[in-house]
């Protein structure tokens, strides 16, 4: 009998020792990030895949299984991700700790007046594409370690040191990209959407117009236009875009401007040059070779 | 004096702040449009009309982190009414089930519980207008809903208990509703639907519903011998609906979407039927078995634009006034529809304009056909403030 307890409470703690915290994300780079971090001891799964728009992401069902059972569910935040709050609503998980990574992130483009319809999509909280620099990147991986220790302090220390393997890693890729980006300093571009800011101030870069005349709205014949001008008067070489978006508009401005396009993708797996977060960042940086 | 002049400004930034973060959403859907037909003899043909705007108001937000709470105010045919005014249990509960309880939208089918402006096309599918009313099967009552415990596909069952008054508009014309609901009684009525969710790739997905009501429609004093002199019988006249939804989506990429849609219902019902044995009129208690379904296409094309077609079919007259003895709801008269839309989305859904055309044919069992309705019809929808996006 003695024996038979001692069995059962060691597969008891067996078990524990193998229970992994279950994680969903709302996109693929928070995913990279937590994959990172908590390796074998974390379950994780997303929801916007990394060729989608997250901005726009269906309310489907299937999401809400997914969250149904997950101990966290971790956000970019800013009210990027509209559809979180009804898959959260839909998954009936009331246990669920929500998780939003931009609490301490230094915002940017924060309204000062009143925002409405007439600005396009502007986002009431801030400019929520802040992990496009890797200093955020580092503060998004240091809260998503604090929340996987909050919720599975018995592996705290192994948390910790993978965190700070990667923040190791990151450290050193971000000596690579500044040394890259070292002489585009002041470098005019034009970039799709109002989705760079971040990167931009990193690196010294000027978003020097958009091809949506307004963020979240169409391109259209006049506004092109005016880019066309942009483009010219300031000799930009560098059309930067999602690889989401229709790339019609900015294949026109380059064709008559001599402008380069470059898609790529912001998520991880938008791309087969991007199936790291660090991997993602080594293609944007690419972008300015030559310009 | 600057102490106090502190304290003010603090309270009054304090109460800005609170207003700002506490309030609900309000969110406000105008629809308005014109439209013209091509009917042969309608005194109307061909002159533009302009329909009357209607107006949703949508109030929505959190009770408490268990439930929430939604009222949509409406202005339609000139006068305000309450569409939908309930609570919502999201969380917490046993099961996870989730509770709504008040007025709203029931879940017969996929289509009803999406408000029109959301829908791909401009007129409401044929058997909603014969089989719960004009404006669909809203009714007060309470929904328990359940997700049923498959790890590899999304499946769920909503049970719900109705007060049933909103079928009454399919017995009733809306001079004799307050006489049918009267007539009717406190009687609830029963409505449950299964629905399974499957995705089938990252870029398409499909969805499988069934559902089915029932309970008491009316009660009517028929006349079983025509004898006048002799005392009617009351006789419960009970109903069951059973439905069929699909909804199929293939969205490959953030400008491009395809969707196929369709929805079927089969009708059993009681009906009150007269005939005259030469000297009386005699009442019979029957029973009619009937259907109606649609189905409908719409692509979605350039991000802005879409074009879509929908076939519609069911037993009963359009535009006749319902009732248990009329044609309305007789099982010889059929109605069939064909309609075809263009869409144009210049900014999300933000504002929508759309073109469509509507025909409408008539066959009559017991004399000749009515004329085919033609109607050409443009939209316009707007949606102002944090309008949430509608679920697949």
């Amino acid at each position: 009998m003695k024996k038979i307890v001692i069995v059962l409470i060691a597969i008891l703690s067996m078990a524990n020792v193998f229970a992994q915290v279950k994680v969903v994300t709302t996109t693929t780079v928070i995913s990279d990030f937590v994959r990172e971090i908590g390796k074998e001891k974390v379950k994780v799964d997303y929801i916007c895949r990394g060729d989608q728009d997250p901005h726009f992401v269906e309310i489907l069902p299937t999401y809400m299984l997914k969250i149904r059972n997950v101990d966290l569910f971790i956000k970019v935040g800013l009210g990027l991700e509209g559809w979180a709050q009804q898959l959260i609503d839909g998954s009936r998980n009331s246990k669920l700790h929500v998780v939003d990574l931009s609490e301490n992130i230094s915002k940017r483009e924060v309204p000062t007046t009143k925002t409405d319809g007439s600005q396009g999509d502007v986002h009431p909280f801030g400019n929520p594409h802040y992990w496009l620099d890797p200093e955020n990147a580092k503060i998004m991986v240091k809260e998503i370690s604090e929340a996987l220790i909050a919720r599975d302090p018995a592996n705290a220390a192994y948390y910790e040191k993978n965190t700070h393997e990667y923040l190791h890693r990151l450290d050193a890729k971000m000596k690579e990209w500044q040394a890259a980006m070292a002489s585009k300093r002041g470098k005019k571009i034009i970039t799709f959407h109002a989705s760079w800011i971040y990167f931009c101030e990193r690196y010294g870069i000027v978003a020097a117009g958009y091809v949506e005349p307004k963020p979240g709205i169409a391109p259209s014949p006049s506004h092109n236009a005016d880019v066309i001008n942009i483009v010219k008067n300031n000799g930009i070489k560098l059309i930067l875009m999602e690889n989401f978006y229709s790339d019609a508009a900015p294949n026109q401005i380059a064709r008559l401007t001599g402008a380069k396009v470059y898609k790529t993708a912001t998520a991880v797996g938008g791309s087969p040059q991007a199936p790291s977060y660090i991997a993602m960042m080594d293609s944007i940086i690419k972008a300015f070779d030559g310009i | 004096m600057v102490k106090h002049g502190f304290m003010l400004c603090l309270l009054l930034a304090i109460t800005v702040w609170a207003q700002s973060n506490v309030n609900p959403d309000i969110s406000l859907i105008g629809t308005t449009g014109i439209s013209t037909n091509f009917t042969k003899n309608d005194p109307d043909k061909g002159k533009l009309v302009f329909t009357d705007p209607e107006v949703e108001m949508l109030v929505e937000g959190y009770l408490n982190p268990f439930a929430k709470a939604a009222a949509v105010i409406s202005y339609e045919d000139g006068s305000f009414g309450v569409e939908e005014l309930y609570a919502h249990v999201v969380n917490g509960l046993p099961l996870d089930m989730q509770i709504k309880a008040g007025k709203f939208l029931v879940g017969f089918g996929k289509l009803n519980t999406v408000h029109p402006h959301a829908w791909p096309f401009l007129q409401r599918p044929l058997f909603h207008q014969i089989y719960f009313s004009p404006d669909g099967f809203n009714d007060i009552g309470a929904n328990f809903s359940f997700i049923l415990p498959f790890e590899s596909f999304y499946s769920g069952i909503d049970i719900g208990v109705f007060r049933g008054d909103a079928l009454t508009h399919s017995i009733s014309a809306e001079d004799t509703y307050e006489a049918a609901k009267q007539r009717r009684g406190n009687n609830p009525i029963g409505v449950a639907r299964w629905n399974g969710f499957f995705t089938l790739s990252d870029e398409s997905n499909f969805e499988l519903g069934v559902s089915i009501a029932g309970g008491l429609l009316d009660k009517q004093a028929v006349s079983v011998t025509g004898d006048t002199s002799l005392p009617s019988v009351i006789k419960a006249l009970n109903f069951c609906y059973t439905g069929l939804d699909f909804k199929y989506k293939y969205k490959p990429d953030a400008y491009t979407s395809l969707v196929l849609q369709g929805e079927a219902i089969l009708n059993n019902r009681d009906v009150v039927r007269s005939y005259s044995d030469g000297v009386n009129t005699i009442q019979n208690l029957d029973h009619i078995s009937t259907t109606g379904a649609f189905m409908s296409i719409d692509y979605r094309f350039d991000k802005q634009f879409s074009v879509g077609c929908k076939y519609d079919f069911t037993y009963g007259l359009i535009g006749d006034t319902p009732g248990n003895t009329t044609l309305g709801n007789d099982s010889k008269n059929k109605t069939m529809g064909y309609e075809g839309w263009i869409g144009y989305y210049p900014v999300e859904e933000t504002l929508a304009l759309r073109l469509g055309f509507q025909s409408l044919q008539f066959s009559v069992a017991d004399g000749p056909n009515p004329d085919p309705r033609n109607t050409v019809q443009l939209q316009m929808i707007f949606s102002l403030g944090p309008h949430k996006a509608h679920p697949f």
